[in-house]
């Protein structure tokens, strides 16, 4: 295992946006597995610990997360996925919380989202994003290879459940999430895919989307979700919400969004929400982080369309 | 995002741009004025949702950016937003494209009470514009005018709008670009619309475009142009072009082009591999007076 005098240094390092060394990347990865191989896929966590939803490289606002919700390890931390694609900086971002994950693996949990996947980082720019930062695709693949180690669900103190997307038809209990194979990349479809991608909708009962694939679960099937297993709330990221935030199907479901002006546009608050040591709830919202150095704004150069 | 203009150039031009926070330009008889808002909160959203009688809206709407042209003269008003596009969409209501992974849902056992959602999740929308006369509330109104406002009489004409006018010689006085909504399609593609103007010393030209890819599936693009040339600042004239442009992935693999997603990023370097699907032109002459 490598000293923590050099995970604290690579942690400098990231901390100010910069990229590690490809070979560092590879052994990080390697100690990540290690770590995420023994997780769980309904992974324990104990309070208090911070929730937080997609982040999408947009690596300052990850920083202006810090900040408001305490560093790691200060504060405990539980993101559910979608650590890269769309923002500017999905390898300094997924970097960072993967070394955080190696350093601290037992104050930090990494679940993982729909964008955590080979097939959409190819087409959402983390494929993209590694070739131009590293000339070859090495780091995407220790990254993607990496991915399929990480736990689907973490579940608060036998009460609050937490996810990336939503739930599923073919999954009754925490004990059906437990019993799948998760080290695969996701699939098309079944089980593992919807609770990587499923949302909550209005409708009762389950909804197929009229794309032909994606499931939507209303509030009946949330309601008997959390009373079969015992649990007071679903926690997932996945939409994008203007608050940062948003209740529904009577409480028995939040969405929580931590990427703050979603693709530097949106103008949305993002939120993370805090379980304290009495598992009382408190979200916070916030604004994006002051400075943008982003090559912002490259549609608003004015050009000679026709 | 602010853009550096000449004020010699402005000056040169009879223009100049507007102020207290307003980002447009005043030319030639005509205000031209956009806006880029946030994303709509969630209050707002819900009574959008009523207004439109649906529950899926796409999840990005600047329901309150802007793109207004108004010849000041007369009050015509051309405008674009988010709203009056989303009413287009529920009206075309197309029917549902599938993804490719929808052939292996259908080996899936379906769990009972399950429905299976109808709309249009791509916000498709034949959209080409709002348009308002703004009458003077100090003037008579004309005889059998209801109050308000009432729709512009566009012409079908055999003119194009001419390209060589717009060439890269003039400068660019003004020019913005208003995302009025966008949907990532649950990460199966893009659906966005936009419109972009600039506004030059001889004319001011804009595009309105809605880009869709489903990814593996298909690829539409409608653009709505206007051009108007500064002449007759009275009674000026607006040609306005529609085209419409639509493929599949598999025609377009067919015909020898990639058919990966990645390859089909910006729609403005790849609209001429899509065959077009329906092309107006149509010419407006602003009235003079009301």
């Amino acid at each position: 295992m490598p000293s923590h005098a050099d995970l604290d240094r690579q942690i400098e390092h990231l901390m100010e946006c910069k990229p590690l060394p490809e070979a560092e990347v590879k052994t990080l990865c390697d100690q990540a597995r290690a770590i995420l191989v023994e997780e769980w896929n309904v992974q324990p966590v104990k309070c208090p610990v911070t929730v937080c939803g997609d982040i999408h490289g947009q690596f300052y606002d990850l920083i202006e997360l810090f900040r408001i919700g305490g560093n790691a390890p200060d504060t405990n931390y539980l993101f559910m996925g979608d650590y890269v694609d769309r923002g500017y900086y999905s390898v300094e971002t997924v970097t960072l919380l993967v070394a955080l994950k190696v350093r601290y693996r037992d104050r930090i949990t990494i679940l993982r989202g729909n964008h955590e996947s080979r097939q959409i980082t190819q087409v959402y720019g983390f494929y993209d994003e590694c070739l131009r930062k590293y000339g070859n695709a090495n780091v995407w693949k220790y990254f993607t290879d990496l991915f399929d180690y990480l736990p689907l669900t973490a579940l608060i103190e036998s009460q609050i459940f937490c996810l990336h997307g939503g739930l599923s038809p073919s999954l009754d209990t925490l004990d059906n999430i437990r019993a799948l194979d998760r080290i695969q990349e996701i699939p098309h479809e079944g089980p593992m895919c919807d609770l990587l991608w499923s949302d909550p909708d209005d409708r009762c009962g389950w909804g197929i989307s009229p794309r032909g694939a994606g499931y939507t679960f209303g509030q009946d099937i949330a309601t008997q979700f959390n009373h079969t297993n015992g649990l007071t709330l679903i926690s997932r990221a996945h939409q994008l919400v203007m608050e940062g935030y948003n209740w529904c199907q009577d409480k028995n479901v939040v969405t929580v969004f931590s990427a703050p002006n979603y693709c530097y546009r949106c103008g949305n608050m993002a939120a993370i929400l805090e379980i304290g040591e009495n598992m009382d709830q408190n979200f916070l919202q916030f604004d994006p982080a002051p400075r943008q150095i982003e090559p912002d704004n490259t549609r608003k150069t004015p050009d000679y369309f026709l | 995002m602010a853009v550096e203009v000449d004020d010699n150039d402005l000056k040169a031009a009879g223009a100049e741009l507007l102020t207290e926070g307003r980002r447009g330009i005043r030319i030639h008889g005509w205000e031209v004025h956009s806006r880029n808002c946030s994303i709509l909160t969630s209050s707002t959203l819900e009574l959008w949702e009523e207004k439109l009688q649906t529950s899926h809206l796409p999840e990005m709407i600047f329901g309150d950016s802007c793109l207004v042209l108004k010849h000041i003269k007369s009050g015509t008003k051309i405008h674009f937003n988010a709203f009056d596009a989303l009413l287009g969409w529920k009206q075309e209501a197309l029917p549902p494209v599938e993804v490719p992974a929808a052939e292996k849902w259908k080996f899936r056992s379906k769990p009972s009470q399950q429905v299976i959602l109808d709309y249009d999740y791509t916000f498709t929308t034949p959209y080409r514009g709002s348009e308002t006369i703004e009458i003077n509330a100090t003037k008579h109104e004309r005889e059998g005018v209801s109050e308000g406002t009432y729709n512009l009489q566009w012409e079908d004409c055999k003119e194009k709008i001419d390209v060589a006018t717009l060439a890269p010689k003039e400068p660019i006085l003004f020019y913005d670009e208003v995302i009025l909504y966008e949907d990532e399609l649950a990460d199966n593609g893009v659906s966005l619309l936009t419109v972009k103007v600039r506004v030059m010393p001889s004319s001011w030209f804009l595009l309105l475009r809605f880009w869709l890819r489903v990814d593996g599936v298909l690829m539409r693009i409608r653009d709505t142009r206007m051009h108007c040339i500064f002449g007759d600042n009275a009674n000026p004239t607006i040609l306005r072009e529609s085209c419409w442009r639509e493929s599949t992935f598999q025609s377009l693999s067919a015909k020898g082009y990639p058919s990966d997603s990645a390859a089909y990023s910006d729609p403005s370097t790849i609209s001429e591999r899509l065959p077009i699907v329906m092309h107006k032109s149509e010419v407006l002459k602003v009235p003079g007076n009301f």
